[in-house]
């Protein structure tokens, strides 16, 4: 995924475009969008790559109802009735698979109060689809192959017996007739062919399978998607189902059974979590203190540092700094063997040290990649800049144009995105007058300028 | 628009007492209009200034100053020095500006100046000297030069 398209959603009015890359950072002033761009993201990896109907209301984005959602003039511009999101995307290699990028765009409309799909369009090459299914219209459905393109009516009545899920799924449903039983097919409508396409035959149908599930279902990333406030420690866990939360609950305990079953698995992320805290000057060692016998059996968390001679004492999670604990994890999802593949981050730096900022910057750069795309929202310098350095000293193998500074620009009523680029030497590139201005207003005062 | 700030005129531009003509050009800086480019033996230079060392590490983040490459600063100073065809003693400034493309110079300094104007040295477009050597005041040469469009090829 490499470019995000947006209109009427929140504060975002005007159509436009964001570069994300392996690692993107979002920056700019409060209530300027970020966090709505980190939830359009999961919104459009749950509609055009899991086909799920997306939760605009599940944390950590509670984004609200759709007339919440939808960007608003104030009380005489009115409301936008629709709003829309896309995306293009290219290979797992970044390479564009065959020359060719995958686009996929989704329009949203109003039903009852939440914010349905009404409009998806899939394409790569000269294959796509195209879809409508507005509430009380026949679904229609446009399907296009280098042969021709095709289109397909299905009466509301008969379409009505999809639940919102499966509407997700009506292309696949209706491309693939082969799998129909006879009576269905019998039953089914046929694609009528448009501006003299001939009729609709086999291989357009494996084309547009393919397109739809080998180049969008089929990408479906696991994701992290953070809060900005993580959980507090505790001094002692109790063992229970791991259940993936943003606020990390789920971590002590994914760390424990990691631990107590996987050794191995253990000791690597023990080893990655210390090189980290080592270099953020957090902690030198982790390591769980079971309080039984048996897996069953409380456990804590503990952490130490290590003097210049001796080691320090075991300290329990709740007793040290709180940035370790809102840090863990973060740095636990990005360490984990089995890391998911895309992250959607809110200021992971909260509670830590500069240098500890910092030292996140380089493992952002670290862990970054064709194979890990990090989206990251955060009001850290010491983050930034680091990234910036890394990227220029090459300490990473992160190049220039796989970060991306996504920088958000309040204006009037709605907000600009600038994507902003750097060079081989760190610098800043496509900045507008407004970036950064309040630092350099602030160092000028500060150096009497 | 790129430009370069010779070490001995930098407090025109970051010192406390501003002549007019050096107020304008920091204006010029922060309006965006310009850019400041800074490489080599020139940052280690003007980096002794305090003052300037905290804006250049906002302006680099905000892309009011850019940085080029010091070991190549180096490396094509070491080339014009070794071959001789400095009049001044700043050939790291003249490495500066072939290298970063910067062709607007804030100096007084008369060899440097010839330098800057040499078109074996520096050329497509010409070099281009903002001096304070004749006026510390803002005169129309000045607001001339801030104009030109073709001071840094990127």
């Amino acid at each position: 995924m490499y470019e995000i398209t947006l209109e009427n959603f929140r504060c975002f009015r005007n159509r436009q475009t964001a570069r994300l890359a392996p690692l993107t950072l979002l920056v700019g002033e409060n209530s300027t969008g970020k966090t709505s761009f980190l939830a359009i993201i999961r919104a459009l990896v749950d509609v055009a790559l899991g086909f799920r109907n997306p939760d605009f209301k599940e944390e950590p984005y509670d984004l609200g109802s759709f007339d919440e959602i939808t960007h608003r003039r104030g009380a005489s511009g009115g409301r936008a009735k629709t709003f829309e999101a896309g995306f293009r995307v290219i290979g797992p290699k970044g390479q564009t698979v065959d020359g060719m990028t995958r686009h996929f765009s989704v329009t949203f409309g109003k039903r009852g109060t939440a914010p349905v799909p009404v409009r998806r369009c899939f394409s790569m090459g000269s294959t796509w689809a195209d879809e409508c299914f507005e509430t009380g219209q026949p679904y229609i459905l446009r399907i296009g192959t280098y042969r021709g393109s095709w289109e397909k009516k299905v009466p509301t009545d008969a379409a009505a017996g999809f639940d919102l899920d499966d509407d997700l799924l009506a292309p696949l449903i209706h491309t693939l007739r082969s799998s129909f039983s006879k009576d269905e097919q019998k039953q089914d409508r046929k694609f009528i062919p448009m501006s003299g396409s001939p009729a609709f035959n086999s291989e357009d149908e494996k084309l547009i399978y393919g397109l739809l599930v080998n180049e969008f279902w089929s990408l479906a990333p696991l994701l992290f998607a953070s809060a900005p406030v993580r959980t507090k420690p505790r001094r002692t866990y109790d063992p229970s189902r791991l259940t993936s939360d943003p606020e990390g609950n789920y971590v002590p305990m994914l760390l424990a059974n990691t631990y107590f079953q996987e050794r191995d698995k253990w000791r690597e992320l023990k080893q990655r979590l210390e090189d980290f805290g080592k270099a953020a000057g957090l902690f030198d060692e982790i390591s769980i203190r079971p309080l039984g016998k048996r897996d069953s059996e409380p456990f804590q968390l503990q952490v130490r540092r290590f003097g210049a001679r001796l080691k320090g004492p075991q300290r329990n999670l709740i007793d040290v700094g709180y940035g370790v604990s809102q840090v863990l994890p973060v740095i636990t999802e990005l360490l984990r063997p089995d890391a998911p593949f895309l992250f959607l981050l809110q200021q992971p730096e909260i509670h830590l040290h500069p240098s500890a900022q910092a030292a996140l910057g380089s493992l952002f750069c670290h862990v970054a990649g064709s194979e890990r795309l990090l989206v990251v929202e955060t009001h850290s310098d010491h983050l930034i800049d680091r990234v910036r350095m890394d990227v220029r000293d090459k300490t990473t193998t992160l190049r220039p144009e796989d970060v991306s500074i996504l920088y958000f620009e309040r204006g009037d009523l709605d907000v600009r995105i600038h994507s902003l680029r750097i060079d081989e030497e760190g610098n800043i590139l496509g900045a507008p007058d407004g970036y950064r201005q309040f630092f350099m207003e602030e160092t000028n005062r500060s150096i009497g300028l | 628009m790129c430009a370069i700030l010779d070490n001995d005129v930098a407090y025109q531009v970051f010192g406390r007492d501003r002549p007019p003509a050096g107020v304008a050009f920091r204006r010029w800086i922060d309006s965006r209009r310009g850019q400041l480019v800074v490489g080599g033996q020139l940052r280690v230079e003007l980096g002794r200034n305090h003052a300037f060392r905290l804006w250049l590490q906002q302006a680099l983040l905000q892309g009011r100053a850019r940085s080029v490459n010091d070991r190549e600063v180096d490396k094509r100073t070491a080339t014009l020095r070794n071959a001789g065809v400095c009049r001044s003693n700043d050939p790291h400034i003249v490495a500066l500006a072939q290298l970063s493309n910067a062709r607007l110079l804030y100096s007084n300094d008369d060899d440097l100046r010839h330098d800057f104007g040499d078109k074996q040295l520096i050329d497509r477009p010409r070099g281009k000297v903002y001096s304070t050597k004749q006026s510390n005041d803002f005169q129309e040469s000045h607001r001339r030069l801030l104009n030109q469009r073709r001071l840094c090829v990127r």
